[in-house]
């Protein structure tokens, strides 16, 4: 494989910035082409690479199908790429590939939804600190003049590592091949996997037809999606009391615990329930080597339906579980999340999240962000075929407890045992979706193509 | 015990008519069957079914073909039953339907029998027919459903056996089930498929196969001819990679997805040429006699979410259909092929024109993913009028049921009466 030309793909595909706690998301309107064409040309000179680790602030860009046509891009060029991205998040298709229906669907997102002004650009910048990310906001927020406008500063919050439900989040991500870190080979992807024009896990280039008509539009960049999703951590919390009760109805903290880490796969510590099922453990806080056909088969540890186990199945796949060409298909279906959490920046202990409710302790959840090179067999795939779907797995009407938007009825969740499994019922929806669109993160040659295009 | 059986007809429109036939068939549904003009589900012994439309389209060599109304079913009972039921059920339905096709007979001809007939006339016969598993009939499949939902009730009640022996909860259960007479039926097996059948595929089985070992030196000799010409024709026709339209796939996405299975429909024409041709004919008899005699019990080589599946030839072998019931998403259909049975897709498909370059017939081809996906993506029919007997059961639901069931006979040991818990 060529080398990946790391000084011109962006930083957010090689790291999420971890060492850069601040963060703030700026949706973009274009209204002139011009204007953005010549905010484009602008904004690649601070656009931060993947090449090192930025020190102190990073600066990172993604577009819209309706960006890159406001840009100048032909309607048929913009066909090339990947349908999805063409096509749009808040597409009917799409809404039902990722169970954004009822209270979910479009119509009523905050952002990027057909009621809502259309997104063209996403601008991620970074900070070390919040007084520097101000001065960083500034700054960018400068370079959109006239026939530009900033539709949304979404802001995020630092939960030291945990989501807002209150686990430790982020722990498994795949390593990518010409990047820095190094891993088994089970879960090393290709690093076409992720970005356009070098071979992907089939051997193949994802969106040949693009790649061949422009590369200099293709070449480094990878498909970037964007989802705000609120979190009814009280209602979570309410719901794993209720089904944990003691028969006399009095709240049982540990089951009610026990029930929690049962629907997620690890503990709030971050303790794989595969490795550590019967209590958190801090020095497995990062654990993540282990399968689940070899170590646990039945789901009598980490229940067939929790949600870790169903967003990386590691080596549970069929047709032969527990093999290398297992972990070949599941290596087909990985992401690169990205996401940073968003609202109140205490973590809710259950205790507390029991006693009050969001109008009281504000609203929290995840600005989802993942990077992925075929939207449709990677992000989609996993929401889809994996996360919310009831039938996962040769379960019956089980989506994911945590993430699913459930069924009419309410979904059921089933927790294995060498004995009577047991069954919760009408799991409600705990995560709802607030606003999204699927970005195409050029490389920075091609945004300075897009600068000039038409010229 | 019946075995399956596939019925397939092909009725071709009259010239202006393809609009209002398309017209119809929006009102009767939006990917899944509404039940009006054909009622499906009220006849006996459908697992799935689906009315389609093939447009007016050009064959390779420039010819035209009209546009069909094509009716495509898997059933329990024999073709005769069922085409009788639809008439007798549904006969104006089929009016309106078919009176769009040529031959149909007029208005005041229209009695029982000739439309029997003309139904029987346009019969095409399958060329491979797949069916999960053979013998298993749609009301099997939903008394086990029942059984089982019924069986997970009684467990949400049954406090008392938590942290009980397997063996335990199995006595607990069986005495539960041997109480109750509307479950107690399933204690006895479902019906075997007839001991007639049996022989017959017996027979099948033994004969080809000895007519293969008998010409098997003369296949072994013809061996390598037929693999130049084969490579002299894969190298000639290639096929550049075609990006399906955003109009198209959102057209026929708008379709899928509705409940937790889907139907497949894809048309393609068959490569010119007599080797080609002659090429997919073998293969499809082969495919047919293995999903016959091995892969007749849930796995179609690896892939374990296909209910049934055909391939029909239309045309004069000018074009191929394929069509299938399945579960999931497309894509992880797609996937599903790709990963595991990519050669078994390429031994058909790469006769079909514009299919990604295939070598010696089975290596490559689908594993050019995008290529793959957007050649079937510009193949698909759309499937608006679809039936599904059971549309909330995956294949793997239907096997577990069974297990669930077959479970409650016999004396099993400790180890298999664990398992059977772990199926609950």
């Amino acid at each position: 494989m060529s080398a990946p030309e790391l000084n011109d793909v962006q930083g957010l595909v090689a790291r999420g910035y971890g060492n850069l706690p601040s963060a703030q998301f700026l949706l973009v309107g274009i209204d002139d082409g011009a204007a953005g064409r010549a905010w484009l040309g602008a904004v690649a000179g601070s656009l931060t690479t993947a090449e090192r680790s930025p020190e102190g602030q990073a600066v990172n860009l993604a577009l819209t199908s309706s960006g890159l046509a406001k840009l100048g891009l032909d309607a048929a060029t913009v066909g090339l790429f990947s349908t999805e991205f063409a096509d749009g998040m808040a597409s009917a298709h799409q809404s039902r590939a990722l169970g954004d229906i009822d209270e979910n669907a479009p119509e009523h997102w905050a952002w990027g939804g057909p009621g809502t002004p259309e997104v063209d650009a996403v601008l991620l910048l970074y900070a070390s600190d919040d007084p520097a990310l101000a001065r960083l906001e500034r700054e960018q927020a400068g370079e959109l003049g006239a026939g530009l406008r900033v539709l949304a500063r979404l802001e995020t919050s630092n939960l030291d590592g945990h989501e807002p439900f209150g686990f430790r989040d982020g722990i498994s991500q795949p390593f990518v091949e010409g990047l820095s870190k190094k891993g088994p080979p089970e879960t090393t992807l290709r690093f076409g996997e992720f970005v356009l024009g070098y071979p992907n896990e089939y051997g193949r280039y994802t969106d040949q037809p693009l790649l061949d008509a422009h590369p200099e539009l293709a070449r480094n960049g990878s498909y970037l999606v964007f989802r705000q999703l609120r979190q009814d951590v009280h209602g979570f919390w309410r719901f794993v009391d209720e089904a944990s009760r003691n028969p006399d109805g009095s709240s049982d903290p540990v089951r009610r615990l026990r029930l929690a880490a049962k629907m997620v796969g690890r503990w709030p510590g971050g303790a794989p329930l595969v490795i550590a099922p019967d209590g958190d453990d801090p020095a497995l806080a990062e654990a993540n080597d282990f399968a689940y056909f070899q170590d646990d088969r039945h789901g009598t540890r980490c229940p067939i339906g929790s949600h870790i186990r169903r967003a990386n199945p590691r080596d549970s796949l069929d047709p032969k579980p527990g093999t290398a060409q297992s972990w070949a298909i599941n290596r087909r279906h990985r992401i690169l999340r990205r996401g940073r959490e968003y609202g109140e920046e205490e973590l809710l202990r259950p205790d507390k999240a029991l006693l009050v409710d969001a109008a009281i302790s504000g609203e929290r959840g995840l600005h989802f962000i993942c990077l992925n090179g075929n939207i449709s067999r990677q992000f989609e795939f996993v929401n889809d075929t994996w996360l919310n779907s009831p039938k996962f797995a040769g379960l019956y009407d089980d989506a994911d407890p945590l993430v699913a938007p459930s069924s009419p009825h309410g979904g059921t969740f089933t927790v294995q045992s060498s004995s009577v499994r047991e069954r919760v019922s009408e799991v409600p929806r705990f995560v709802s979706v607030r606003g999204g669109a699927y970005f195409f993160m050029p490389g920075l040659a091609a945004t300075r193509s897009l600068a000039r295009l038409g010229g | 015990m019946p075995h399956q059986v596939a019925l397939t007809l092909v009725a071709q429109v009259r010239p202006g008519q393809v609009e209002s036939l398309q017209e119809l068939l929006k009102t009767m549904g939006d990917g899944v069957a509404n039940g009006s003009v054909v009622d499906l589900g009220a006849l006996d012994g459908v697992h799935f079914a689906r009315f389609i439309v093939l447009e007016e389209a050009t064959d390779l060599r420039g010819e035209p073909l009209p546009a069909s109304l094509l009716y495509l079913s898997d059933l329990d009972v024999s073709r005769e039953h069922h085409l009788g039921q639809l008439v007798d059920q549904s006969g104006e339905g089929l009016d309106r339907l078919f009176e769009h096709c040529e031959g149909y007979p007029e208005e005041r001809k229209r009695t029982r029998e000739t439309r029997l007939d003309y139904l029987r006339r346009h019969r095409v016969k399958e060329q491979a027919f797949y069916v999960n598993t053979v013998g298993r009939t749609r009301h099997q499949i939903r008394e086990e459903a029942e059984l089982r939902d019924r069986l997970e009730d009684f467990l949400d009640g049954a406090d008392h056996l938590r942290r009980q022996d397997p063996a335990e909860i199995r006595r607990s259960v069986l005495e539960h089930v041997e109480a109750d007479r509307t479950l107690s039926r399933a204690l006895s097996p479902p019906a075997g498929l007839d001991l007639g059948f049996r022989l017959r595929e017996l027979g099948h089985l033994l004969v080809v196969a000895l007519l293969v070992l008998v010409l098997l030196p003369l296949l072994l000799l013809a061996a390598p001819f037929f693999l130049v010409l084969l490579r002299r024709h894969e190298r000639r026709d290639k096929a550049p990679h075609v990006k399906a339209p955003v109009e198209v796939v959102q057209e026929l996405a708008a379709l899928e997805d509705h409940v937790v299975q889907n139907p497949f429909t894809a048309l393609g024409f068959v490569k010119p040429g007599l080797f080609r041709r002659l090429t997919l004919t073998g293969v499809l008899y082969a495919i047919n006699y293995v999903t016959r005699h091995v892969f007749n019990r849930g796995n179609l080589a690896g892939v374990k979410t296909i209910h049934f599946a055909r391939w029909v030839f239309l045309d004069d072998k000018r074009r191929v259909i394929f069509a299938s019931n399945y579960d999931g998403s497309l894509e992880s259909y797609m996937d599903d092929f790709i990963d595991k049975i990519a050669w078994g897709l390429n031994i058909v498909f790469s006769n079909g024109h514009g299919y990604p370059n295939a070598r010696f017939l089975i290596a490559d081809g689908c594993r050019d993913e995008l290529a793959f996906k957007d050649y079937l993506r510009l193949h698909q029919v759309p499937t608006r009028v679809w039936y599904s007997a059971y549309d909330q059961l995956s294949c793997a639901n239907i096997a577990n049921n069974a297990r669930i069931r077959a479970g409650l006979r016999g004396e099993p040991g400790r180890e298999t009466t664990e398992q059977w818990v772990q199926a609950l």
